[in-house]
């Protein structure tokens, strides 16, 4: 036990000693892991206003008149229940001919020409959410299976698909962006504490000399760069939370794009970042002290001949 | 104590540091290594502490055989052999009782005993009232004699030197001197690389002097001068 508190004590003695290298360290950190944490975020963005814009009405079934050619008086009722009754489907609303026909008043409000047509024209329709929009083209065909009571059926089929490939190129891209930032932040960090460690290099042979064991002189350096690696983490974080909210703030009067990603999101997210930034501290350590630790393995060449 | 069996070294490029070196070195003796600069003294030092590994040959340190050692077994070796550097080789960032102190906290000593003993070695190399300061705040002598104290702390069997004289002035290097045979007297054996032909014939030990890797001499009370022949 006292010798992991000599240890401790070892790593923060020499954070307080080594300052400006420590700086260094964190510096690169934060700068490494605040641009992928700012990829993170601008992906979620992404994915939260994709999502947005996916929800409302993705089927719309135009329904015949009831009483006229055959429709039975009931038809509009069963069908809605009939349509409710389906696992695909979310939602279902019904608008009848007076609802078409003020929406379309509120649609055209300012085009008066157009305003002045026969409530009866409009027909009735049910408006459908689906829990997966995937699922519109099978729920398309169902419904025009049924000749009796649907007049026509369309779906927002290709701003549907629009959508749906420009939501998953964004996610790859923010989500590649996030990974290769990620992975240099892990090269970075580990290149500045190899410089860190090169500075100490007689240090760590002295240590050797005196019979310290490999292990022995790695902990002090692994929790240092584990150190540094948090608190630069720490402050990526905090200074990606803080653009971010002001961003949200700023941008709070835009109708179609929400900038704000949420506590929750950030506190997960937050947590994840500084475990990797403790995670790429080790490493860095580690691979910068590997030379420093390997012994003297050759035992040289041979004898020249005529010695 | 330390027994060399035809100890060969030879450096990657082809220099031959050490050729078919046999020496045996019995507990408590003092025993110079002298030569010219590149005859191979501060190689045989190395390869006692397993810093290289030999060409060919087997070398025993207190009754194991270094040469076959695994290499997470080093360590234990070094703790058993204190040494001393022509350039003291202290931790920059450590006070002296630091500097002293790691080779006790290496071995995992409690803190009471590291105090303890910390205390008295430092007395003992006349450091006493210097433990809270940094080594860049000492003389060469006064830095030698930290790393020699750090070299005892543990009382090891054995010291290997290297030069220690080295950065000296000659007052200082009679200091230094005293203190090792002091040590030497507590029963550790001493080996000694050195050029210092004052302190070599002063002392009138046991001196071994290697030319091109080669030992041209073994003298139970020799001098310093057949060396250079």
């Amino acid at each position: 036990m006292s010798r992991f508190l000599f240890l401790v004590k070892e790593a923060l003695l020499s954070l307080r000693r080594n300052a400006l290298i420590v700086a260094g360290a964190v510096l690169a950190v934060f700068i490494s892991l605040s641009l992928a944490f700012g990829a993170l975020v601008v992906n979620e963005i992404l994915r939260i206003n994709t999502l947005a814009w996916q929800e409302g009405v993705h089927v719309i079934s135009f329904l015949k008149d009831p009483g006229v050619d055959g429709v039975p008086v009931d038809a509009h009722e069963a069908l809605l229940a009939e349509v409710r009754s389906w696992e695909e489907v979310e939602e279902a609303r019904y608008v009848d001919k007076t609802g078409a026909w003020l929406e379309y008043q509120e649609l055209f409000a300012s085009q008066e020409e157009l305003l002045d047509i026969d409530p009866n024209v409009l027909p009735a329709s049910i408006r459908i959410e689906l829990v997966d929009i995937d699922t519109h083209a099978a729920i398309k065909s169902r419904l025009q299976q049924n000749v009796l009571v649907v007049r026509e059926v369309t779906t927002a089929a290709d701003s549907i698909e629009q959508l749906q490939n420009l939501s998953s190129v964004l996610n790859v891209l923010g989500l590649g962006m996030a990974v290769v930032l990620g992975l240099a932040a892990v090269v970075l960090i580990a290149n500045t504490i190899r410089l860190a460690i090169y500075a100490r290099r007689d240090e760590v042979s002295i240590m050797k000399l005196v019979g310290a064991s490999n292990w022995f002189i790695r902990v002090p350096f692994l929790l240092e760069g584990m150190v540094e690696g948090v608190v630069g983490a720490a402050l990526a974080v905090f200074a990606v939370w803080l653009g971010s909210t002001n961003l949200a703030r700023a941008g709070s009067g835009f109708a179609l794009f929400r900038l704000d990603v949420g506590n929750d999101w950030f506190f997960r997210w937050g947590v994840l970042f500084l475990i990797f930034g403790a995670v790429a501290g080790i490493i860095g350590s580690m691979l910068g002290l590997s030379r420093y630790l390997r012994d003297a393995e050759s035992s040289g060449a041979e004898v020249p001949t005529g010695f | 104590m330390i027994r060399l069996e035809n100890v060969t070294k030879v450096y990657e490029g082809g220099t031959v540091a050490a050729y078919d070196v046999s020496l045996d070195i019995s507990k408590g003796e003092f025993v110079f290594l002298v030569g010219a600069s590149g005859s191979g003294k501060s190689t045989l030092i190395r390869l006692m502490l397993r810093e290289e590994p030999v060409t060919r040959g087997k070398i025993w340190v207190a009754g194991k055989d270094i040469t076959t050692l695994p290499r997470w077994k080093i360590p234990y070796l070094r703790r058993s052999v204190g040494v001393v550097f022509q350039d003291y080789k202290l931790l920059p960032n450590k006070t002296v009782a630091e500097n002293v102190a790691f080779a006790l906290e290496v071995l995992g000593r409690p803190p009471s005993v590291i105090t303890d003993q910390v205390e008295q070695v430092l007395d003992l190399v006349g450091l006493a009232d210097k433990g809270a300061r940094y080594p860049r705040q000492l003389s060469g002598g006064e830095q030698q004699r930290v790393s020699v104290a750090r070299s005892f702390v543990n009382r090891p069997p054995i010291m290997l030197c290297d030069e220690p004289t080295g950065n000296l002035d000659p007052k200082t290097s009679v200091g230094l001197m005293k203190l090792l045979d002091r040590i030497n007297r507590t029963g550790t054996t001493v080996v000694m690389a050195t050029h210092d032909h004052a302190i070599v014939d002063a002392m009138k030990r046991r001196v071994v002097a290697l030319e091109h890797g080669k030992v041209t001499r073994d003298e139970e009370t020799g001098r310093y001068e057949g060396a250079l022949k």
